[in-house]
């Protein structure tokens, strides 16, 4: 049974916005996990999110935000610093979707027990344009901040011996083979 | 001296609207809709292979990824004059209704009815009364007691805990809430037990398409589902019968549950009949092919002009030449370079940011026009064309929903008044009960084919070399959706998308003609400016979604002044 969700939000067509379904693409394929953890690229959602969540014992989402920190700079948020939200306010361009989704499954009581949103300080975000180096060299760091996660809740995961490509379908020839040689190291 | 209200955004789900008006005497003397991000995702496309558009053009939207992917592999089939199997055909159909049904439950209850129901009455309910009022609406068989007081426990806990959570942003209290403590408790009980039945809906696109957000089994041509009546990995019997049941339980919510909420919610605010009509030409293209190469629908397409309902036009098919050839968008008043209103398979996306101003540029949404003329999309576009066509399913609904209205609130509607901020909600509940009655039908459809032992589910695309122009459309839940592409040495050469909530939130024109958003609240009464509800309930009625209509966002993470005024 469905225990976890690790999700990668953003939008892959908008620069460092991508970086969300960018990380668990890499984790996807570094990394195998147990049966009750699913992984899943959300795109970017609105309310749908809500009963993607509900029901959780742990939800870990990995997203591009907006904050006074450098580019790259990798933010952890837990599940009361998103509720302080006023849903109209935004935490990233997808917060008034994930603390209104949040609220909602509180007032259901059905909300996850353990949340972490991995955020990513990004630095550009126009259309058509690959992650920016600041943001790419900031990957390693959210991927260790969600196993450390899933270590610390008791989850099983173990790494591939041979990883396989993460299927970034949506950039450039030339950054596919940057993220071939990055997941191979 | 007339006030200046800025509403920014109005959404609540991701997109970036802006709303501004004036107030005079309280009511709305001029009104601005504008987008504040910045457009331009359809330049990612050029050069690539037509074939792999869909995967990114769902991606424009984070809530209405299917329609996107849907409009797009049919603007490249349209272009390859390519037919597409039967199958294909329903099971496309099949996930467009399932993704519609969901879309229409999410907005009334999620997205707008806290406008009209007043959560902070809910604890002056009585379960009894409520439950009993329930019964005499609908068979709805989970409007007991239980169910309600329930419901009403919810409310108190957030209410008591002295933090609003979910409910911050309402106008509690406010002057134009009417409905009785216990209509607001069965509306909430509705609003809790949509959120399960918008996912079932949703479980349909997922069965269908393998994954939601974001299907995966679309292909220029047809789809990817290998049919196999006995096999547990391809599509057989196990997960039609799956989808049979999940639709039967949305069926019965949309139709017990959905539409006579609004039906209620009507009766008891007629005075919303007359608020709210705007833009009076009305578009929708044919939609529900029944056939592989679409010369028959299940849902009509059609043009109205000034409100003329006799006039009605009818649109043959989804990529109708008359359609084809009224299409262009006109950059006057948004930030565009050029002057020039052009046709999609020739438009340009060249930003020119000049900062918002009222009487120049301020919106980075284009205006399209119709023939010149600034057309209203969505579920009312498409009723008003079908009931004056005289499409029987558009008239069984539309009929159901005026003897309802008068049954509850003694006032007998028109399908005229449905010009109005009520009435594109009714006819959203209209158009979910069309569905909901269409998804049976469709799968049955599917079910019957693949008895006969038709197991086809693609036609193989050959691409030209020589330049070839294609129009995919799609009546999405927001209304009529267009992608036109231009392909030339087997790659795109230019690609728009006109999506509906560009239709409906256009700025002017260089002729000075208003957008729907913008008519709609002109003379809207407002009792508080500075709790702009009624401002909202015309602009929620038309299910606003900027995500795709200007495709980016604001990255600066700037914080929102919900109604400002100047």
């Amino acid at each position: 049974m469905r225990t976890a969700l690790i999700g990668g939000i953003g939008n892959v067509l908008l620069g460092d916005d991508a970086v969300g379904p960018y990380v668990l693409r890499l984790l996807e394929s570094r990394y195998s996990f147990e049966n009750s953890i699913e992984l899943a690229d959300l795109g970017t959602p609105a309310l749908d999110l809500t009963h993607q969540i509900v029901g959780l014992r742990a939800l870990i989402l990995v997203d591009s935000v907006s904050s006074d920190e450098p580019p790259g700079t990798v933010v952890l948020y837990r599940k009361e610093d998103i509720l302080g939200i006023a849903p109209t306010e935004r935490l990233d361009p997808h917060s008034p979707a994930l603390s209104e989704c949040l609220m909602t499954a509180e007032m259901l009581g059905a909300s996850p027990e353990h949340v972490l949103l991995v955020g990513i300080v990004g630095e550009r975000f126009e259309p058509g344009v690959p992650l920016s180096d600041k943001v790419r060299k900031s990957v390693d760091h959210a991927i260790a901040a969600i196993l450390e996660e899933l270590q610390s809740l008791g989850y099983f995961f173990q790494k591939n011996c041979s990883p396989q490509s993460p299927g970034i379908w949506w950039g450039e020839p030339r950054d596919l083979r940057a993220i071939e040689s990055q997941s191979y190291e | 001296m007339a006030k200046r209200i800025t509403i920014d955004p109005i959404t609540r789900i991701e997109g970036h609207l802006r709303i501004d008006v004036e107030v005079d005497n309280n009511a709305v003397s001029n009104a601005w809709a504008s987008c504040t991000m910045w457009r331009g995702i359809e330049k990612i496309l050029r050069g690539r292979d037509p074939r792999d558009a869909w995967l990114f053009t769902q991606r424009f939207c984070g809530v209405c990824t299917t329609v996107h992917a849907m409009a797009s592999v049919r603007s490249v089939e349209d272009a390859l004059k390519l037919e597409i199997p039967l199958n294909a055909q329903y099971i496309r159909n099949l996930i467009l209704i399932a993704h519609a049904l969901h879309d229409h439950i999410v907005h009334f209850y999620q997205l707008s009815a806290l406008d009209w129901v007043d959560v902070m009455q809910i604890p002056k309910a009585d379960p009894a009364a409520t439950s009993k009022l329930a019964e005499s609406l609908s068979p709805w068989t989970r409007n007991s007691r239980n169910e309600l007081k329930a419901a009403q426990d919810r409310v108190n806990a957030v209410a008591s805990s002295g933090q609003l959570g979910i409910f911050t942003n309402g106008y509690w209290g406010h002057p134009a809430m009417k409905l009785s403590p216990e209509v607001n408790l069965l509306a909430f009980t509705h609003y809790v037990q949509a959120l399960e039945y918008q996912r079932k809906a949703l479980q349909v696109v997922g069965i269908l398409g393998s994954k939601t957000p974001h299907i995966q089994n679309l292909t220029v041509g047809g789809v990817a589902n290998a049919i196999d009546l006995d096999s547990q990995a391809a599509l057989g019997m196990d997960k039609l019968e799956m989808i049979r049941d999940l639709l039967a339980e949305v069926v019965q919510f949309v139709q017990q549950v959905y539409f006579v909420d609004v039906c209620a919610v009507a009766a008891m605010y007629p005075e919303w009949f007359k608020i709210g009509s705007g833009v009076k030409n009305y578009l929708a293209v044919p939609d529900l092919p029944l056939d592989s190469r679409g010369s028959a629908y299940d849902l009509p397409g059609g043009l109205i002009r000034g409100g003329d309902l006799a006039g009605v036009k009818g649109f043959q098919t989804a990529s109708d030449t008359a359609f084809r050839q009224g299409v262009s968008e006109d950059v006057m008043h948004a930030y565009y370079q050029g002057d020039k209103a052009l046709h999609p398979w020739a438009g340009e996306t060249e930003p020119a940011f000049t900062g918002w101003d009222g009487e120049q540029k301020y919106s980075w949404v284009k205006a399209p026009r119709f023939n010149g003329e600034p057309m209203q999309v969505g579920p009312l576009a498409q009723v008003l064309v079908g009931y004056s066509q005289g499409h029987a399913l558009t008239r069984k609904y539309t009929d159901l929903a005026i003897d309802k209205i008068a049954a509850i609130g003694g006032v007998r509607a028109t399908p005229a008044a449905l010009h109005s901020t009520l009435g594109r909600h009714a006819a959203r509940a209209i158009r979910a009960c069309m569905l909901a009655e269409l998804a049976q039908k469709h799968l049955q459809l599917l079910v019957d084919n693949i008895a006969k032992g038709d197991y086809t589910v693609h036609n193989q695309p050959v691409i030209p070399s020589h330049e070839v122009q294609g129009v995919g459309t799609h009546e999405a839940p927001r209304g009529t959706l267009s992608h036109w592409v231009v392909i030339k040495d087997q790659k795109i050469k230019n690609y728009q998308a006109v999506v509906p909530s560009t239709w409906n939130a256009s700025p002017r024109d260089r002729a000075g003609a208003h957008g729907p958003y913008e008519a709609s609240l002109l003379h809207t009464p407002v009792a508080r400016p500075e709790e702009p509800l009624e401002v909202l309930r015309t602009v929620h009625s038309f299910d606003p979604c900027m995500a795709c209509a200007c495709h980016a966002f604001d990255p600066s993470g700037r914080k929102i002044g919900v109604a400002k005024i100047l």
